[in-house]
């Protein structure tokens, strides 16, 4: 493990001097005036969704005139403020940050604003307030998923729900949101709960598992993200019980819009990846130039089904 | 009348049903030299496990210093005063001689309890110990600068420093020239003389009537006789060992020679050997001697391409070759049967069959898969021409005793059906019947018309068997003596040249 | 008669974990009815599928007294490589599955060719492959998955054959075929030799550096079926799959006796320690025991079955 992080900080390092040389060449705008640079460090650019906030923050950027410097925490906190750290050193105008964990990553915010460079958390917070945060409550996403259930069974049923990593922000949240509707719902019962780890092959698996256990007693299935909910729905398919079980999950990738055209996903709750990347930036823009900005920005969620579909699809 | 402080009675081990040990004793007093003999496989070894408690027997009593030992650790019997200074030396080759020394009882030794290592403080008590021993070591020095022979030493201060009053010596003298045995023999004569008993284990005859006192010999597991060491003479103590009288222990050579096979010009290797030169006839015996360092094994190894001569010919049946690998020389007939059996000999995991096909597989095979019926027929056909004692071709290599280890490793050289064969110290660890035998298995493949060069430290064994005898001294070679005219005397006049 | 049989059960050096599967089976048997059925049997064999073949691979590698690190990562490029050109309408199925083998494959003799030419440790010259891997499978993809993948091809890891999945009967042939290589045929037995005692099969003609070549070559080729099979299963190539994939096999492979030191294990070792991993893993679902538990468990009954093991060998 510590031979990889040697691995991927070697990659990372050459990735800052091309990045260095690129700025020697390209820094200085026509006019004169300094280019802004901002630095970005992303909690995994192996996920599809912060691959997709990532591409937006950099056509924002593209647009705006401004270098962004990408790099990737490859999931590790520790990495992310080391991330952080040589940001400060190169001394760029403002950073934004996708972060790993809510605690860990939470001293890159404090070295950052001790060194007077505005931060932007995206997408997920941290217990240190940054200067501007830009994304999702994700305790609504799951409240919409499990309303969608609770709409769906009439209030009345057997429900499993699947987790991400225990642990993550966004798996507390989820989890939170999804309780609090059980809740004020008695008629359905959580049947079981189990961790998918984000995971497809993983959620595969723990459904074949499941539908041994519990079978046709199962009425729906809410994954907390969309890979787990196409493994859900994946295994369900096989076992032929896919037409009577309920299965939504959360993010709305492409795979997963696919899958709510053709019927097997029933729904899924978008999260506005574009509008979080590009926030982000003109956040970041915006508080390295001095000028006013949102000290929060939050974007909502929505639920995709069948019959809203079109305006999601590309 | 000297006081007894170890006595063994009635022991018995088996493994898997086989009796190891059957009913053995052994009475060891104070201060005596005490040698236990044994051909390999008579349970010489199971014995000094029990005893130092790496096992423990099915029955029979250990008494020492008049307390019964039961069911005790490795740990607890060295506390008590048992100590074993093992063929392989068991040292921690990055650590310095003290530290060796110490390792595992820094805190006893040193009266240190608070577990920080004090090393000055080791260094002290082990030039102590060290210089008690007449032994002249650095004890900063670090253990694997040391030859096999300042090792040993290290061991017995090791022994001595635990106040071991009785100290196994298992082969102490397979790996050390013949200055360091008396150096040991001294060390030796002291301990004795401070009381402290030594059970010695060695198949050198010369060495045992020069030290022991006592000898006793087990045979097949069992208890044979104690005596003397004035009472016995070599050739009775032979019998004892072996059942029967070993009146010749070379058999009479083949005296029909072919055409030359192998001929070797001008050989050189730098910092090895340097203008080697020789042929081998068919059925020929060529001898290689000359003392340690020679460059005897550097010689055989490039024959067969371990590590190649840098240049010089190798003609075999006239035409010229070039060897570059092991793989070089099995296609050109070359077999070699390493001095180092436990590194390059066999493979452990293996069993006997596996082992003595394994350079011979293709032959075995139909397309890529292995002829099971073919192999196991030519492994039992293997095992009965040489005589192997096991319990079944499955049967792992690392269960044997060393003669039969040795015999597989040839029988795996043989399987190829080399036209030379180098066998580099065939008997070393090999006890007297197995050696006779193993004798006896050379001169029936010098009989088929095979070349065979022979590397051997023993001067008999080499007298004995070669038709030839080239000297080596420092990587070169000083003389070729044919059998009429070689003596030890002219051997190592030229060896020392 | 029952000293035979355990005799033979110690031949083949697996007596123990052999014991702890049957007893683990028999404990979750009578804890939950749903485990042994037909159905969840079925269930289980696909489960383990990818990991055994791995763990086959891997196998290999250790008796040579080698390791493969890089296992997970050729199981993400081959699954990229192979849904790059499975789309439905494009190519016949031989070609997407002839192109992730050809790439673990030429991966694994990467490894071959590195570690026999260079004399660095299969264990730094693997972890920098893993590394490679991983980015190669990110590159080819862009970092996104590779979905919309033909039926034909999705057939491989969920279809079945007479009610049999289909990822089972890849099992079980592969499971075969290896261990035919190992007992039976001349390369096998040279494995175990230079696992063994590398200088003494040098010694005795043995081409050891061919033999390292056909080992990790094999290992990428499994690694591949592996990558084809996963890919297939999840209808989608994802660049992060397998990630941790190679420290799941060598535990099977170490669970089932194989020795890390080389020169020791066995296919239905190895095969026996994969179905425990995976019997643990489906029976503490159907237990719904929560994952936090569930590694304890798991790391629990891995160290468990290796002491009972080893306990077993120490006996004979």
């Amino acid at each position: 493990m510590k031979l990889n992080s040697i691995c991927s900080f070697v990659l990372i390092a050459s990735v800052f001097v091309g990045c260095n040389q690129s700025k020697n060449s390209e820094s200085e705008t026509k006019d004169g005036t300094r280019k802004l640079v901002i630095g970005s460090t992303m909690l995994s650019m192996q996920n599809e969704f912060v691959v997709n906030v990532s591409d937006e923050m950099e056509a924002k950027a593209k647009e705006l005139g401004v270098e962004l410097i990408t790099v990737d925490a490859e999931r590790s906190a520790l990495k992310q403020v080391e991330q952080v750290e040589s940001f400060i050193a190169q001394g760029v105008d403002a950073i934004v940050m996708n972060p790993c964990e809510v605690e860990a990553s939470s001293p890159a915010v404090k070295l950052a604003l001790d060194a007077k460079i505005p931060i932007i958390n995206v997408n997920s917070e941290t217990t240190a307030k940054p200067t501007s945060f830009v994304g999702s409550d994700d305790v609504e996403s799951a409240r919409i998923a499990m309303n969608y259930i609770v709409k769906k069974l009439g209030g009345k049923g057997n429900v499993i729900m699947m987790h991400g990593y225990m642990g993550q922000a966004a798996q507390i949240k989820r989890d939170k949101g999804a309780k609090e509707i059980l809740k004020a719902n008695p008629g359905l019962k959580l049947l079981a709960e189990q961790s998918g780890e984000w995971d497809r092959a993983k959620a595969m698996s723990l459904t074949e598992n499941w539908v041994q256990s519990y079978g046709t007693k199962i009425n729906a299935v809410f994954a907390q993200n969309d890979e787990m909910g196409l493994g859900v729905v994946k295994a369900l398919e096989a076992a032929g019980l896919k037409n009577k079980i309920i299965v939504v999950s959360i993010d709305a990738i492409p795979d997963a819009l696919q899958a709510v055209k053709k019927g097997t996903l029933d729904a899924t709750v978008y999260q506005n990846a574009k509008q979080q990347g590009s926030k982000a930036i003109e956040n970041a823009v915006k508080a390295a130039k001095g000028e006013a900005f949102e000290k929060e920005v939050l974007i909502p969620f929505q639920l995709v089904t069948k019959e809203n579909l079109s305006e999601f699809l590309k | 009348m000297t006081e007894t402080i170890l006595q063994i009675k009635n022991l018995t081990k088996s493994f898997s049903g086989i009796k190891a040990l059957d009913d053995v004793q052994l009475t060891i007093k104070k201060g005596e030299v005490h040698a236990l003999m044994g051909e390999n496989g008579a349970g010489k070894s199971t014995f000094m496990k029990i005893l130092i408690g790496l096992l423990s027997p099915d029955s029979g009593e250990i008494v020492f210093e008049g307390n019964t030992i039961k069911n005790s650790t490795v740990n607890e019997i060295s506390k008590r005063g048992i100590s074993m200074i093992h063929q392989e030396i068991l040292i921690i080759p990055e650590l310095t001689v003290a530290q060796n020394i110490f390792l595992g009882r820094e805190k006893e030794i040193l009266g240190n309890k608070s577990g920080w290592l004090n090393d000055k403080n080791i260094t002290i008590k082990a030039a102590e110990f060290l210089s008690e021993l007449g032994v002249d070591i650095d004890p900063n020095i670090k253990m694997k600068y040391l030859s096999v022979a300042q090792m040993q030493m290290v061991e017995i201060a090791k022994a001595v420093s635990n106040d071991a009053t009785v100290i196994i010596m298992d082969e102490p003298t397979s790996a050390i020239s013949d200055r360091e045995v008396s150096a040991l023999f001294k060390i030796i004569r002291d301990l004795k003389s401070k009381g402290v008993a030594i059970i010695y284990i060695s198949h050198k005859m010369d060495e045992i009537f020069e030290i022991c006192d006592t000898i006793t010999v087990l045979r097949d597991g069992k208890y044979i006789a104690t005596k003397s060491a004035s009472e016995l003479d070599k050739n009775s103590l032979i019998a004892m060992m072996v059942g029967r009288e070993i009146n010749n222990m070379f058999p009479e050579p083949v005296l029909e020679k072919g055409e030359i096979i192998l001929s070797v010009k001008n050989l050189n290797k730098k910092g090895k050997f340097s203008a080697i030169s020789f042929d081998v006839s068919a059925g020929e015996i060529l001898g290689i001697s000359g003392l340690m360092g020679a460059g005897r094994t550097e010689i055989a190894e490039a024959i067969y391409g371990l590590s190649p001569a840098d240049n010089g010919t190798i003609h075999i049946n006239g035409e010229e070759i070039k060897i570059k690998s092991p793989q070089d020389a099995v296609a050109n007939g070359i077999g070699y049967v390493s001095e180092d059996r436990k590194r390059l000999g066999f493979i452990p995991q293996l069993s006997v069959k596996q082992n003595l096909t394994l350079a011979s597989l293709t032959e075995h095979c139909r397309g890529i898969f292995i002829d099971n019926q073919k192999e196991n027929v030519a492994a039992d056909q293997m095992i009965a021409d040489l005589k192997i004692k096991a319990s079944g071709r499955n049967q792992k290599v690392t269960h044997l005793s060393g003669g039969n280890q040795q015999k597989v490793v040839i029988g795996k050289v043989l399987a190829a059906s080399p036209k030379i064969i180098i066998l580099d110290e065939p008997t070393r660890g090999i006890d007297v019947g197995a050696k006779f035998e193993i004798y006896k298995l050379i001169n029936s493949l010098a009989a088929k018309g095979i070349a065979i060069i022979m590397i051997s430290s023993e001067l008999p064994e080499v007298l004995g068997m070669s038709d030839r005898i080239m000297v080596l001294s420092k990587g070169i070679q000083t003389a070729i003596l044919s059998r009429k005219e070689a003596t030890q005397e002219l051997i190592m006049k030229y060896a020392v040249q | 008669m029952g000293n035979k049989l355990t005799s033979r059960f110690r031949d083949i050096g697996q007596y123990g974990i052999f014991l702890a599967f049957v007893i683990i089976c028999l404990i979750l048997a009578f804890s939950t009815p749903k485990f042994f059925t037909v159905s969840n049997l079925m269930n289980i064999g696909t489960q383990v599928s990818i990991n055994a073949l791995l763990a086959f691979g891997v196998t290999f590698v250790i008796i040579t007294g080698g390791i493969d690190l890089s296992l997970g990562s050729m199981v993400a490029v081959t699954g990229v490589l192979a849904a790059s050109f499975a789309h439905p309408d494009t190519y016949p199925l031989i070609v997407p599955v002839f192109i992730g083998l050809a790439g673990g494959l030429a991966i694994g003799a990467f490894n071959g060719l590195v570690i026999t030419k260079s004399k660095v440790p299969p264990f730094i010259v693997t972890l920098g492959t893993m590394t490679i891997g991983r980015g190669l499978a990110l590159i080819l993809s862009n970092g996104r998955p590779i979905s919309n993948l033909s039926d034909s091809f999705n057939f491989i890891g969920g279809g079945n054959i007479l009610g049999i999945p289909f990822p089972i009967i890849i099992l079980v042939l592969a499971f075969l075929i290896c261990s035919a290589i190992l007992n039976k045929t001349i390369l096998g037995r040279y494995m175990y030799a230079v696992g063994g005692n590398e200088p003494a099969a040098r010694a005795s003609g043995i081409r050891v550096n061919h033999v390292k070549m056909w080992v990790y070559t094999i290992c990428g080729l499994l690694s591949a079926v592996g990558g084809i099979l996963l890919t297939s299963r999840i209808t989608t190539g994802q660049p992060n799959a397998g990630a941790g994939f190679e420290l799941d096999a060598i535990a099977a492979a170490i669970i089932g006796g194989t020795s890390t030191s080389g020169g020791t294990g066995t296919m239905t070792g190895t095969l026996i320690g994969a179905l425990l991993i995976g019997v643990i893993s489906n029976s503490l679902d159907l237990l719904n025991v929560t994952s936090y538990y569930q590694q304890v468990v798991m790391g629990a009954i891995i160290i468990g079955a290796v002491v009972l093991d080893s306990m077993g060998k120490e006996k004979s």
